[in-house]
């Protein structure tokens, strides 16, 4: 489903949550669908059962997934707090991209601009 | 699981193992990390039951496992040399494994043989050292223990069969919840296979911490300034280390990173980056302030 990067200096369980998010933020991970055993995982990545099972309590806690005890680890219907969450971290990258653009000598307008020719993506019910 | 509680061992006037106390938990992977002539080899022989301590009991699971059989029957040690009988066949030895341990189970055996493609027939002393070392793991994880000592395990195994040999323990951690025990120096690979660390030096124990736990609380900052603040910016954190080159300050701090993120924001720097540091970083920061170099430590 997806690789560790061992080499990597981001320590593995916070790359496990980072892929696990980005899988269900994205929707590649639907609702309600299972999440692979710790006992699955710790075995095709050959990693310790502990960091994932630490990974996936991390998960719950934010509201991720959750879990039914003897059964397994879900992913989470959508919430407005998961979103909330990353929309924050967008809009302050969206602050430092445009800061920077603003010091580069584009004049403001021209942002406005490039943002009014962007479309608003339609809405179907009253979550997404 | 395993418990240590202040053990002292003695050889002669040398101390090799001073008032160490570590816990293991059910289930974890713990590695015990330290320099040659640390005490490793020493402080595991202890806890699996072949040498007495002068001082201090280690016990599994509440029991003792000092000349205490019935403990020893699930508790298994691979000593940084594997030891086998004199002329025998890793078949002849399994027997023997069959006959010492209740838990052992044949089935098994012949699939991991069979699976490391190790001839059950040919002398274990005609193989390589590696070989040797695959055959011993083979035996040890067909006797099912409950807990598993292994001093230097991944020694002389080449990549793949470590890979292997790596994905059997985690295995029977994740499947029985077995308990690993395992000395290393080689840090880039306790990395990834352990939760929780404990690290000697000259015999004591410097300290043991969740491997996760002691990540967080420790981080690599990269800050540039257009206008360089005063000395007033690093004595207002817990600087472990800090290095200038040009205008770029490259400091390890020690705190939580929300903690660390908002006081340096407070100084509006022009770059501000966040690293998070390896086991080896770590170390090499960590203990400087004990006077020790981690050049001598990594291999």
């Amino acid at each position: 489903m997806f690789t560790i990067d061992t080499r990597s200096r981001v320590p593995i369980y916070e790359q496990l949550t980072e892929k696990l998010k980005e899988l269900i933020i994205r929707e590649v991970m639907k609702e309600d669908e299972q999440l692979p055993s710790v006992r699955s995982l710790a075995q095709d990545l050959t990693i310790n059962p502990n960091t994932i099972q630490k990974a996936y309590r991390e998960l719950e806690r934010e509201g991720y997934i959750y879990s039914i005890p003897g059964k397994g680890s879900f992913v989470s219907p959508v919430k407005n707090e998961i979103n909330r969450e990353r929309m924050e971290m967008l809009k302050k990258e969206l602050e430092r991209i445009v800061g920077e653009i603003l010091f580069l000598g584009v004049p403001k307008d021209e942002v406005i601009r490039i943002i009014n020719t962007m479309k608003e993506p339609e809405r179907g019910s009253d979550d997404d | 699981m395993i418990k240590v509680d202040n053990v002292s061992k003695r050889f002669g006037r040398f101390d090799a193992v001073k008032d160490v106390n570590v816990h293991v938990k059910k289930g974890s992977i713990y590695g015990l990390l330290g320099s040659n002539g640390a005490g490793k080899t020493t402080l595991l022989k202890i806890i699996s039951g072949i040498i007495r301590a002068d001082q201090g009991v280690p016990t599994i699971e509440g029991e003792s496992i000092f000349e205490a059989p019935d403990v020893k029957k699930r508790v298994l040690f691979i000593p940084d040399q594997p030891y086998f009988f004199h002329q025998t066949s890793l078949m002849q030895m399994a027997s023997f494994y069959e006959a010492v341990y209740d838990q052992w189970n044949g089935e098994r055996f012949h699939q991991l043989y069979e699976h490391f493609a190790l001839n059950p027939n040919a002398l274990l002393s005609r193989m390589s050292k590696g070989m040797q070392r695959q055959a011993a793991f083979i035996l040890t994880l067909s006797a099912m223990p409950d807990a598993l000592i292994l001093d230097e395990p991944f020694d002389g195994l080449d990549p793949v069969v470590r890979q292997q040999v790596k994905n059997l323990l985690i295995q029977d951690v994740s499947s029985r919840e077995m308990t690993v025990l395992v000395s290393s120096h080689n840090l880039r690979e306790m990395e990834d296979f352990c939760d929780a660390v404990g690290v000697m030096h000259k015999g004591g124990l410097l300290y043991e911490r969740d491997l996760e736990e002691l990540k967080t609380d420790i981080s690599k900052l990269q800050v540039a300034f257009k206008k360089m603040p005063d000395e007033s910016f690093l004595a207002g954190m817990d600087v472990v280390h800090y290095e200038k080159r040009g205008r770029v300050l490259t400091c390890i701090v020690r705190g939580t990173e929300d903690e660390i993120d908002r006081y340096v924001r407070s100084y509006e720097p022009a770059i501000y980056d966040v690293l998070p540091l390896t086991l080896e970083e770590i170390f090499t920061y960590e203990m400087g302030s004990v006077g020790y170099e981690i050049r001598n430590l990594i291999v």
